[in-house]
């Protein structure tokens, strides 16, 4: 693992510039309890069994309860910025994602990060950076893996 | 006993369209979703993009037909057009455009677009589900 810590003086955000092809980046680990999931469900209104109704999911194919996937997205977004100074991020554009298998509670994951593209846009001062990412759990397993487009400014001046 | 009726691979109409009611996207869930998550706002008054997608998979949940017999959400891809702000009011529009029987199962691949108070596409994508055959 290689993890990349510049730490510019004036503004610790890095931008479109300043980021590399190839830098990788894994996040320190985050554990997915019971509250977790019933504060998600509560927030998005999603009441699914599989993560909602312990005594159903005992006869199911995973034995217990599991996160709502959308729920280990969001958590890998949150990780992705402990894992490495924050970019000049402009907008979040789009991203294209798997769910490889079920995170349960107690499971700690962590998310490595690699950057895999960067094109410049016909407006000059931003461009758009490809991060692909892979979602683990404590058991080096992938539960989610996809990529993300992120818009992130150049360097003023550059 | 009485199971809930749920909406079966069988049941999926090809091209058809549901239509959510609308949620408004205040302070709150912006906090809250930045609090579980810590994938905070780009800026005060933004919404981080990954909430309205959250916050319309809850949304399928009120529309008047059962929910959708899923067995494993497979992945999706997704696609910010413009940007969400806090206090506005989005629903979402979904359309089968594929529908593939499996052994097991049956591969449904809905299209998916959140609408703000203006009419406005905000946030498009597919997803991929895998949805259960009516047990016989």
């Amino acid at each position: 693992m290689r993890v990349i810590l510049t730490v510019p003086m004036t503004d610790a955000r890095r931008f479109f510039d300043d980021i590399q092809v190839g830098e990788e980046y894994e996040s320190p680990g985050r554990t997915v309890t019971e509250t977790d999931i019933v504060i998600f469900a509560g927030l998005s209104g999603d009441y699914n069994i599989l993560h909602t109704d312990a005594e159903f999911m005992k006869s199911s194919l995973f034995g217990e309860r599991i996160a709502h996937g959308l729920l280990g997205l969001a958590i890998q977004a949150g990780l992705f910025t402990r894992a490495t100074q924050p970019y000049a991020t402009l907008a979040f554009v789009g991203l294209r994602w798997k769910f490889k298998g079920p995170i349960k509670i107690g499971d700690t994951i962590r998310v490595r990060a690699k950057v895999t593209a960067k094109k410049e846009t016909s407006k000059g001062d931003r461009g758009v950076v490809t991060v692909e990412r892979t979602v683990l759990n404590q058991r080096d397993e992938v539960v989610q893996e996809g990529e993300t487009d992120l818009m992130v400014q150049r360097r003023p001046g550059a | 006993m009485a199971q809930a009726a749920k909406f079966y691979f069988e049941d999926v109409v090809l091209h058809g369209i549901l239509e959510t009611p609308g949620v408004t996207i205040t302070e709150a869930h912006v906090a809250l979703y930045a609090g579980l998550t810590r994938d905070e706002p780009l800026e005060p008054g933004a919404v981080p993009e990954i909430l309205p997608l959250c916050l319309t998979t809850g949304l399928g949940w009120r529309v008047p037909q059962p929910p959708l017999a899923v067995l494993a959400f497979m992945g999706f891809e997704w696609h910010a057009l413009l940007p969400v702000r806090v206090g506005d009011t989005i629903f979402s529009r979904s359309r089968t455009a594929t529908k593939r029987s499996m052994r097991e199962g049956g591969v449904v691949i809905e299209e998916r677009e959140v609408i703000n108070q203006r009419g406005e596409i905000v946030h498009k994508g597919k997803f991929t589900f895998l949805v259960a055959k009516r047990p016989t």
